[in-house]
């Protein structure tokens, strides 16, 4: 009885190109809008996650293997799957329906929430959040 | 002997409960509407059946740890989840909304 799909919620994209995800929610419509009357929520995901840093890396290619891509788009509820993990990275200004219009803004919104999640995978924070999700074959149970 | 004695008087309390549903409150079935309510935080209290697949009986569970709702195991299959429901078709999960007159969200998950 506890709404949980709020904004910061981690969740993982289901359906479309990003399917196996992880995102974070940016915005919830649970009503749905006049052009999508259903609920969905704008959320803000990996594209590419950054890859794993060992200790003999140079800072070069450290700099090179924590690059993130991003990506932002509206997702039904139905294609996503909620998790227990939350991310508190602030992407209200940045990411926007607005700017979803067009498809300068989108870049423009994604290179930023790009640089955001890259700045908060080096904290080495929300470890969880940065990586791939496991998959486990022959898994009857759910297991985030 | 007298744990199935126990089993059995509880199971009976769930089915009348459970019909009392049907006829005064509001109430899903099926896994479809079961999220649905479960997102709008609508469901008070999801009964699911024995033959429930343990991926979708999992998922379920998850969502409903995420809302802080109980998830009560029927005694009994999809077939038996129907029949109790007054129905004429198998119902391998449902979402219980409102009550109405019966006490089945107090009693039954502290039963649990």
């Amino acid at each position: 009885m506890v709404k949980f799909l709020k904004p910061n919620k981690a969740v993982i994209v289901l359906q479309g190109r990003f399917a196996g995800r992880k995102a974070v929610i940016v915005r919830s419509f649970d009503d749905g809008t006049r052009d999508r009357p259903y609920g969905h929520c704008l959320v803000a995901g990996i594209g590419k996650y950054p890859k794993k840093v060992i200790r003999k890396d140079s800072a070069k290619k450290t700099a090179k293997k924590s690059r993130v891509k991003a990506f932002i788009k509206l997702v039904n509820y139905s294609h996503i799957m909620p998790t227990r993990y939350t991310l508190d990275v602030d992407l209200k200004d940045v990411v926007t329906v607005d700017a979803l219009q067009s498809r300068d803004k989108k870049v423009t919104a994604a290179k930023e929430t790009k640089a955001r999640f890259e700045e908060r995978f080096k904290t080495g924070k929300n470890r969880w959040f940065f990586s791939k999700l496991r998959t486990a074959v022959n898994c009857k149970y759910l297991v985030l | 002997m007298v744990a199935t004695k126990k089993t059995k008087k509880t199971h009976e309390s769930i089915n009348n409960r459970l019909a009392l549903v049907m006829k005064s409150g509001k109430y899903t079935l099926g896994y479809k509407t079961v999220l649905k309510s479960l997102r709008s935080s609508q469901g008070k209290l999801i009964i699911t059946a024995n033959n429930c697949p343990p991926l979708r009986k999992s998922e379920i569970e998850y969502y409903a740890m995420l809302a802080k709702v109980g998830v009560h195991h029927f005694n009994g299959n999809n077939v038996d989840l129907g029949i109790a429901c007054g129905k004429y078709y198998r119902v391998c999960c449902l979402s219980i909304i409102d009550p109405g007159d019966s006490d089945i969200i107090k009693s039954i998950p502290g039963d649990q």
